[in-house]
């Protein structure tokens, strides 16, 4: 039986608004779920319907078992930590870290213990008498986290909670915050927008999207075989680039036409592409699987998988080159998370561009040397390409009779 | 570590030279300005208090005598003994005041705590009726509102008077009350609610420290209001030993025939000043924080 249950969860807000719509969850014992997505997609308001802060307009929702949706938060058993720490400011450290205990009317002796046990992992136990307002930021948070420590809930829930951080905190709290939670053992359930906390906490991370959840899969999962164009584009960084193409069968051989290019595939590594004949399919290849040089063949013989791009931009970065490029493919335009290489410098890159009309980046070693301006061959391994339904941008997924169940965009 | 921390603080804040503008004379000006403002404002006060202590016969002079060498403290006897004792009446006020600032506080903490934490359909509207109380006069409904408190029996009754000045305090009180609740954040709230905390708990453990000021403006507000106000009391209460303080000193002041003993009027005035002041001063802290944080976030 898992901690929670999320049956086909639902929310209207009084203005019509569709916040969340039709999610299917679940998340066991001492399991780590990770919600992400855009701001907007309902994921924030999935937390507080499973704290009770919110109606459920439709659905179930199960804590271990029984139904919840009508149970007040303060008998829920779960805890929560708030973006904004939410600590009450009158009250120091250790009646902050106490109040839920003393809203159950604990012994003071009980307390006492308990806040002293959390403010030890938590590394606390200097501040224990100073007020919020004299705390650094990291030190509000542990306290926050220390407030919903003691509750020892069934899940803890968790809104964003270090997205108020400085970077390099926020990697730091990262950690913290994953070893406190695998030495507690506790079921979390993990709010952000940052796909590189998602990926790096998540036992098991849910991406969603205007409401709707697309994937629900451990963190490689969502990288090695995404669901549909929005997953695929959202997780990594920088972003899969996406191309239109189509797609030819000849023999034994699938010919993906990029643009004016020809890549040659074996046709019973691809299966999915036999319905795809003689129609458009959208083509996902990640950066770091593009590489400037020889082509590559592998054993069974994907032959001519490389492509010719001209180099816009190139960006160093130290242990890695992020090459900008572009070639005569149109970019794939609905439904994506991100504009291909938005991260950096992508308004000069289409302004440098002459004739090629599809954006792309790759992801290079630092020692090859590489150019704005030059034209470079970049090769990639056929086994390492995604392919969509330009239609639906659903996957197509190479397993027979693997049916993915996920909406459309 | 800590020996950077030191070094970057010491470098960022260098001792600032004081500036030293020479006075010129604007700053005179404003001075003279000033004090003379504080003067006009202050000296009627202090002129009634002087007169408290002047002996009946030259208080009663006109024009009014500046003869304050002749102290006696022959009125604050009259106000405390005798036949036109007040005491009692000081007691009605007190009691009136509190009892208002009580009824007022809580009922408005009530409702503020409803139209700003619920959204209902309707709730701006409700607001927006229960400030238009504000701008009614009460004046204009003293006629029916004696009607209706003689059908109560609640004339001539102190009771009848709190309820009286409640119902219009409230609006005020509702308002700054609203503003109050509205200005916590929700996120406390909430937690506080996760944790299982109910509505009392969480108003009074969460929110009682953070709602203390406008508390204090609500209360002081109907407080002076209950204890000022005259027409109300004069109309609603007749018999002298149930009236409060203002009231007393402007019936027995105009019950003999024209001539005022304005020493003995002076010293009921100061009477009456004292509680007032020294309640101002007890609530300025938090008078002052529920007024400019009304005015900030509005």
């Amino acid at each position: 039986m898992a901690t929670l249950e999320l049956e086909q969860v639902t929310k209207v807000f009084e203005n019509g608004v569709v916040a969340v719509n039709g999610v299917d969850l679940s998340i066991n014992e001492g399991e780590f779920v990770v919600l992400v997505g855009p701001s907007g997609c309902g994921k924030t308001t999935v937390l507080r319907m499973v704290a009770g802060l919110e109606d459920v307009t439709g659905g179930t929702i199960r804590l271990n078992g029984e139904v919840a949706n009508d149970l007040s938060p303060g008998r829920r058993d779960v805890a929560m930590v708030f973006q904004n720490y939410a600590l009450y400011p009158h009250l120091n450290v250790h009646h902050n870290i106490a109040f839920s205990l003393a809203v159950r009317k604990v012994s003071k002796a009980v307390r006492d213990q308990k806040v002293r046990e959390a403010a030890q992992l938590l590394g606390l136990a200097e501040v224990l008498d100073a007020k919020p307002r004299q705390l650094s930021g990291g030190q509000r948070q542990r306290v926050a986290m220390g407030r919903a420590l003691v509750r020892e809930p069934a899940i803890f829930l968790m809104d964003e909670p270090l997205s108020n951080l400085d970077a390099s905190l926020r990697v730091q709290m990262r950690t913290e915050v994953m070893a406190i939670q695998r030495r507690l053992g506790a079921a979390t359930m993990y709010v952000t927008h940052d796909q590189t906390e998602a990926m790096t906490m998540g036992d098991r991370v849910a991406v969603m999207r205007a409401g709707v959840l697309h994937q629900f899969a451990p963190p490689q999962e969502l990288y090695d075989r995404p669901a549909n164009v929005f997953v695929a584009s959202f997780i990594g960084s920088p972003a899969m680039n996406l191309f239109d193409a189509s797609v030819a069968l000849s023999g034994d051989r699938v010919e993906v036409a990029l643009g004016s290019q020809r890549v040659s595939l074996a046709a019973p590594k691809h299966p999915e592409l036999e319905s795809f004949a003689g129609k458009d399919v959208v083509v996902g290849m990640r950066p770091e699987d593009l590489a400037p040089g020889a082509k590559r063949l592998d054993v069974e013989g994907d032959a001519d998988c490389e492509i010719a791009a001209d180099v816009d931009l190139v960006e160093a970065l130290g242990n890695e080159q992020l090459v900008h490029f572009a070639i005569d493919a149109e970019n794939f335009r609905g439904g994506r998370a991100r504009q291909p290489g938005s991260e950096a410098g992508v308004a000069v890159a289409s302004r440098l561009s002459t004739s090629a009309a599809g954006k792309g980046v790759a992801r290079v070693d630092p020692r090859v040397r590489v150019t704005a301006g030059e034209r470079v061959t970049l090769g990639f391994d056929g086994d390492r390409l995604h392919f969509f339904d330009p239609l639906t941008g659903l996957a197509l997924s190479r397993e027979k009779g693997a049916r993915v169940e996920v909406p459309a965009l | 570590m800590t020996e950077v921390a030191t070094y970057y603080e010491d470098v960022a804040a260098p001792p600032m030279p004081v500036a030293r503008h020479g006075r010129g004379a604007g700053f005179w000006a404003y001075l003279c300005v000033a004090l003379s403002l504080a003067v006009v404002f202050v000296l009627p006060i202090i002129w009634a208090i002087l007169r408290s202590f002047q002996p009946a016969r030259l208080s009663s002079l006109a024009p009014q005598s500046g003869d304050f060498t002749h102290m006696t403290l022959a009125n604050y006897r009259a106000v405390s003994h005798g036949l036109y004792d007040v005491l009692p009446n000081l007691v009605n006020s007190v009691i009136v005041g509190l009892g208002t600032a009580l009824l007022t506080t809580v009922v408005a903490t009530l409702a503020g705590y409803g139209l700003a934490k619920f959204r209902f359909r309707g709730s701006g509207l409700v607001f927006g009726v229960i400030l238009l109380a504000l701008m009614i006069p009460f004046q204009a409904v003293l006629t029916p509102l004696y009607l209706e408190l003689s059908d109560l029996h609640l004339t001539n009754n102190l009771i009848g008077l709190i309820l009286v000045y409640t119902t219009f305090n409230l609006p005020f009180g509702v308002f700054v009350m609203r503003n109050t609740f509205q200005q916590v954040p929700q996120e406390l709230v909430e937690s506080a609610r996760v944790d299982g905390a109910g509505f009392m708990f969480t108003l009074m453990r969460v929110m009682r420290p953070l709602i203390v000021p406008g508390l204090a403006t609500a209360a002081m507000y109907a407080f002076l209001y209950a204890w000022t106000e005259l027409l109300q009391a004069v109309t609603f209460v007749q018999s002298p030993d149930k009236l409060t303080l203002p009231a007393r000193l402007y019936e027995v002041t105009t019950s003999t025939y024209g001539s005022i003993n304005n020493a003995y009027l002076s010293a009921g005035v100061v009477l009456a000043m004292v509680p007032c002041v020294l309640l101002y001063f007890a609530l300025q802290r938090y008078y002052v924080q529920g007024m400019m944080s009304g005015a900030v976030k509005g």
